[in-house]
């Protein structure tokens, strides 16, 4: 049995137990799974880099004001109420950690992957960012600058990939399809125009 | 009797309602700009200022406002509202010489956490 086989089981066997002993309602349940799968993840940050992209008004807005103009896209959740958004250029190349947990902008980007809790991802992306980055297929120029975000306290950190080359005439929902979850901890770039991982 | 999860309770869940954000009047000790040290301190319980940035010397980058204090809501304390900052620090002062001139990293510190440079 694989171990995603005995999560499964343990999960159906918790969420029999709640709902026998009378503590959660199933719609409860329903309306938590149709959140995390539907309603917060790296698709409403995607919206919000797509945007930022292609309107340069909002781009102020959401780099000066990141909490306000997120939730003028309507991205309002629990996780995201003090937001911190950092633009990587070709000089400035911007990578998230939580050295301490696992702070993550849910409203924007839902649940951190597995990764990003684990202790050596902590550990690395603080003291040798570049060598994660490579570890990740980005390769950052030597006489570019690398900043890293230790989102240990309340704010939560965004990052706005690159917009990749060859991009101008696509809509801003085509563009959209090019920002992962990974560019906006800031990991990897943005996708380049054929769906492809950018170095 | 524990009160039972319902739709309702759910949603509320996920609602903005969290922020740590404080509207309180406390003055900042701090100023972007200012050469600061973090303290060399060595809590038993609760913070959120890593071992790693203790004793290091940075820059104030930005002011975010007036947030509760973590450390002190943690152990029973209250919020002690005051101004959490954005720090820079060098990736030379934090790693040593071989780490890249150009590289830094930025942490959010509360006042408390910090010392003025001589």
């Amino acid at each position: 049995m694989t171990s995603d086989d005995e999560v499964a089981l343990r999960v159906r066997a918790l969420e029999s137990l709640l709902l026998e002993k009378g503590l959660v309602e199933a719609p409860a349940i329903d309306e938590i799974i149709d959140l995390f799968e539907n309603r917060l993840g790296p698709q409403n940050g995607a919206r919000v880099v797509a945007r930022a992209w292609s309107d340069p008004a909002f781009k102020d807005r959401l780099l000066s004001n990141p909490t306000d103009a997120i939730v003028e896209l309507g991205f309002e959740a629990v996780q995201g109420e003090d937001m911190v958004v950092v633009e990587n250029t070709a000089a400035v190349h911007n990578i998230v950690v939580c050295t301490l947990c696992s702070c993550f902008p849910w409203a924007t980007m839902g649940l951190p992957p597995v990764w990003y809790k684990s202790a050596p991802y902590r550990a690395r992306a603080a003291s040798d960012p570049r060598g994660v980055l490579v570890e990740f297929g980005t390769n950052i120029a030597a006489e570019a600058e690398v900043r890293v975000w230790d989102s240990n306290a309340e704010l939560r950190y965004m990052v706005l990939p690159e917009r990749p080359a060859g991009t101008d005439g696509m809509s801003e929902d085509e563009l959209m399809a090019l920002v992962t979850r990974d560019s906006m901890i800031g990991v990897t770039r943005a996708l380049d125009v054929g769906g492809e991982v950018a170095p | 009797m524990s009160r039972v999860i319902t739709q309702e309770v759910a949603r509320g869940l996920y609602k903005a309602t969290r922020t740590a954000h404080v509207d309180a009047d406390v003055a900042a000790s701090f100023k972007v700009g200012d050469a600061i040290q973090a303290r060399n301190v060595n809590p038993t319980g609760h913070t959120r200022l890593p071992r790693y940035i203790r004793g290091k010397q940075g820059v104030v980058a930005a002011d975010h406002g007036i947030f509760q204090f973590a450390d002190s809501l943690a152990h029973g304390g209250g919020k002690q509202p005051q101004h959490l900052y954005s720090v820079k620090f060098t990736a030379q002062e934090l790693w040593g010489a071989d780490a890249p001139a150009q590289d830094s990293l930025y942490i959010d510190l509360w006042d408390d956490y910090l010392e003025k440079m001589a």
